[in-house]
């Protein structure tokens, strides 16, 4: 046998200290990070999917938050560390934090011809405009379809905006509130078109009407996440300039994922419904998962392929191709390029 | 959970003073730290911390039979037989979809259809590093180079969890006999475990993700709407993002093992500073070539067997190691480009000699462009990219901050090893408040530069 302690790495050059040192280090971290940071603890917590991992973060970051709250440090930290900030700042403009004015009960509100694909009513369909700048956004749905549709509009010179968030969602509002970033990315980008593909991470309580957290998945919850959504479907509309092309969501392969999905695709549904004109709803459904059964592997080009990401979840670039030419085929109905 | 989280912040602290409160008492630390490991694996996959158990018991079983038996031959039967399963694992979960899916497209070419059910498994996070490991301790037994480990052992040395998700490889003979005794309480090296991780979280977050978000993936995303200056950026600027996304978790897990008082052998080392592959691959995943050169092409026959025979070890040997990154066309590419790359310089050793510049710019730029294979997964993205490096047009990308991340990454390794050594080692030579002080200001502002979607996972990850 050869001599196996040889065999043992030996640690770095530095300071040896005792382990009480070592954990004292890393509690004096903590303690700084709490004091300068407690904040963005608790919101980091309240910004994720429900579960035991959020509980105990949520467990710390509480009373974190609270003593941030009292001490002038958390400001200080932020003024030494915000040159840093890779964030846009979204402004106030269109937050979901604001109301919107309801109608009054008992009233109608008056139906708008925007409600009408001219199609439907046997109208001519609206000319087709030049395409020159198409937003793909979303949450990481949109990845790899943001991708797969600028490598082929490529070619035709559209430019092609990608700006997925990843881990955002209409329903959690924390970090990226999507009715400040849609109002933002109109207002810098003023696209011709919009594709929008989200709802990944959904189902987190929102404030209802009359201001209480209403709780996934039910009507009530779908009735403020299909007013989120129509006011972001408003706001890439562009007052009737634009297209919106909105993807539903193909359902997850996680059966409690599956009736968060089933709300989200209702919601995107009745959303739509004053903006027929302008934004299309592109079903995923009968694409990927037909009759609402979740599938890994579909005919694509005449063979099984696989379409989702091993996560169940996402679609993969096989997926993200099909998705493409249904949302290519749709941009072609309304736009040249 | 990763390392650059707010569930790990709240995770270690507790581990890491219970661990050290429980060290004396090994019959109470071993099932506390593999509990806890169990815990910080189930954070990324609860359903899999079944399977992570049941390889780590096959192989105890499988080190066990070895080990009771005197027979040779049936001592290397066992051996293959327990390889087999590890390996088996590996297939079934990282190549079954890609080769169901390669193998049911040439069938159905040909007509036949495809004969197999394609299926997207779950792939299970570090599931390569800890069969890896695992395949480390049979074939050490079946050599003697290590005892047989008590099950509990054994079980920890695959799940610690410094090292379960993304390495580095632990050999079992590096790590077994640091289990043998308790750590020694009154000789923790804190002070290189608080710059490690310190370092590991710039480069991280700072330098990988930041390189990620602004050049990397918009240029490898679509390299057609991008031109050959921003382009020529993006392959380098992936050279900078994957030493020091992979470097950088590694320095935080040999950090946070130093905490516990365990030690990790070193990963890197200058890898862009190589002036021959060979020389790359002694600096580059170190503990993924060892475990190549140990398990794989010395047992094929190494360079034993001639020139040829050392051609078609080397080509075996990168291929494959190409493959375990991941089940894609451009990892094997990539491993086939180093392997031609090594054979190359092997067949021209002592004919050609050329000035030490030159050597590196010729290694450094081969393996640049090995990295936008590695990148683009499939030939046809890789093709794409490398033709719009003929295409003229506007630097779009080359901003300063930018300029100064990629510069500074690469340009650091060039420079002479010893005084940036002395500068770490003062460093780690500061007082406790001060290493504390420094850390939490280098969280505070890294942490400040990650954008609100959070810090991407690192790639390694994925394999």
């Amino acid at each position: 046998m050869a001599s196996i302690d040889d065999s043992v790495p030996k640690p770095p050059p530095g300071r040896h200290l005792r382990a009480r040192d070592a954990i004292v280090v890393v509690v004096a971290v903590v303690v700084l990070l709490v004091l300068f940071k407690g904040a963005s603890i608790r919101e980091s917590g309240e910004e994720m999917q429900p579960g035991f991992e959020r509980d105990v973060v949520l467990a710390v970051g509480r009373p974190a938050g609270w003593v941030a709250d009292r001490l002038p440090f958390d400001e200080v930290g932020d003024r030494i560390t915000g040159w840093l900030s890779s964030d846009d700042d979204l402004g106030t403009a269109g937050g979901f934090d604001r109301p919107i004015r309801g109608g009054r009960a008992g009233t109608v509100a008056p139906v708008t011809p925007d409600s009408f694909d001219p199609g439907t009513v046997g109208e001519n369909p609206a000319r087709r405009r030049e395409l020159k700048t198409l937003l793909v956004t979303g949450d990481s749905l949109a990845m790899p379809l943001d991708v797969e549709v600028a490598r082929r509009l490529a070619p035709d010179g559209v430019k092609v905006l990608r700006d997925p968030h990843l881990g955002t969602g209409v329903s959690k509002s924390g970090f990226v509130d999507w009715g400040k970033l849609s109002t933002q990315q109109v207002r810098s980008d003023s696209p011709d078109a919009v594709v929008v593909f989200i709802g990944a991470n959904e189902g987190f309580d929102m404030p209802g009407p009359n201001g209480r957290d209403v709780r996934c998945c039910g009507r009530d919850w779908a009735a403020v996440y299909a007013t989120r959504v129509r006011r972001m479907m408003n706001t890439y509309r562009q007052a009737g300039a634009a297209r919106v092309y909105w993807l539903t969501l193909p359902f997850p392969r996680d059966r409690d994922r599956q009736e968060v999905a089933r709300a989200v695709n209702a919601a995107i549904e009745v959303a739509a419904q004053p903006y027929r004109a302008q934004v299309r709803v592109l079903d995923m459904v009968p694409v990927f998962t037909p009759g609402g059964r979740y599938r890994a592997a579909m005919t694509v080009d005449g063979r099984q392929q696989i379409v989702r990401e091993p996560d169940g979840i996402h679609l993969n670039g096989t997926g993200a191709e099909v998705a493409a030419d249904i949302v290519l085929d749709a941009v072609d109905r309304d736009y040249r390029h | 959970m990763v390392f650059p989280s707010l569930e790990f912040a709240i995770f270690f602290p507790i581990v890491l003073a219970v661990s050290w409160a429980l060290m004396p008492r090994p019959r109470l630390w071993k099932p506390f730290i593999l509990a806890a490991s169990y815990v910080f694996y189930a954070a990324a996959s609860v359903k899999f911390c079944l399977l992570l158990a049941g390889v780590a018991l096959a192989n105890q079983l499988g080190a066990k039979m070895i080990d009771r038996s005197t027979d040779e031959g049936r001592r290397t039967y066992l051996m293959a037989a327990t390889v087999a399963v590890d390996l088996g694992v590996l297939g079934l979960f990282k190549y079954y979809g890609f080769f169901s899916e390669e193998w049911g497209a040439l069938l159905d070419d040909i007509g036949l259809g495809t004969p197999l059910p394609l299926l997207a498994f779950a792939l299970p996070v570090g599931l390569s590093f800890w069969t890896f490991q695992a395949i480390s301790y049979v074939v050490d037994v079946r050599r003697r180079h290590v005892e047989v480990a008590p099950t509990i052992d054994v079980a920890l040395y695959l799940s610690f969890f410094p090292h379960v998700v993304a390495g580095p490889i632990v050999r079992a003979k590096e790590f077994l006999p640091q289990l043998r005794t308790p750590r020694n309480p009154r000789d923790v090296a804190v002070g290189p475990a608080v710059v490690l991780i310190g370092i590991g979280l710039v480069k991280k977050v700072a330098i990988a993700d930041y390189l990620a978000r602004t050049v990397v993936d918009p240029v490898f995303g679509v390299p057609q709407a991008f031109s050959a200056p921003d382009v020529a950026l993006a392959a380098y600027a992936y050279a900078a993002q994957i030493y020091c996304d992979f470097s950088g978790y590694t320095d935080i897990a040999i950090g946070v093992a130093l905490l516990m008082g365990f030690v990790f052998p070193i990963n890197f080392n200058c890898p862009y500073r190589a002036t021959s592959f060979r020389d790359f691959w002694r600096r580059w995943h170190i503990t993924l070539s060892r475990f190549l050169r140990d398990f794989l092409y010395i047992p094929l026959g190494g360079n034993r067997g001639g020139r040829w025979k050392t051609y078609r070890n080397l080509m075996i040997t990168m291929t494959l190691g190409g493959l375990w990154h991941g089940a894609a066309w451009g990892f094997v590419l990539w491993g086939g480009l180093h392997g031609v790359c090594l054979c190359v310089e092997r067949a021209l050793r002592g004919r050609i000699s050329l000035p030490a510049w030159l050597r590196w710019a010729i290694v450094f730029n081969l393996v640049t462009l090995g990295w936008v294979l590695f990148r683009s997964r499939d030939v046809e993205l890789a093709w794409t990219f490398l033709s719009r490096l003929g295409d003229p047009g506007p630097a779009t990308l080359w901003t300063f901050p930018v300029l100064l991340a990629v510069g500074v990454t690469i340009g650091l390794q060039l420079l002479p090893p010893r005084p940036l050594e002395a500068i770490r080692v003062r460093m780690a030579e500061l007082s406790p408040a001060t290493l504390a002080a420094s850390l939490a200001l280098v969280i505070a502002l890294v942490g400040a530069t990650v954008p609100a979607n959070a810090v991407p996972p690192f790639i390694y990850f994925q394999f």
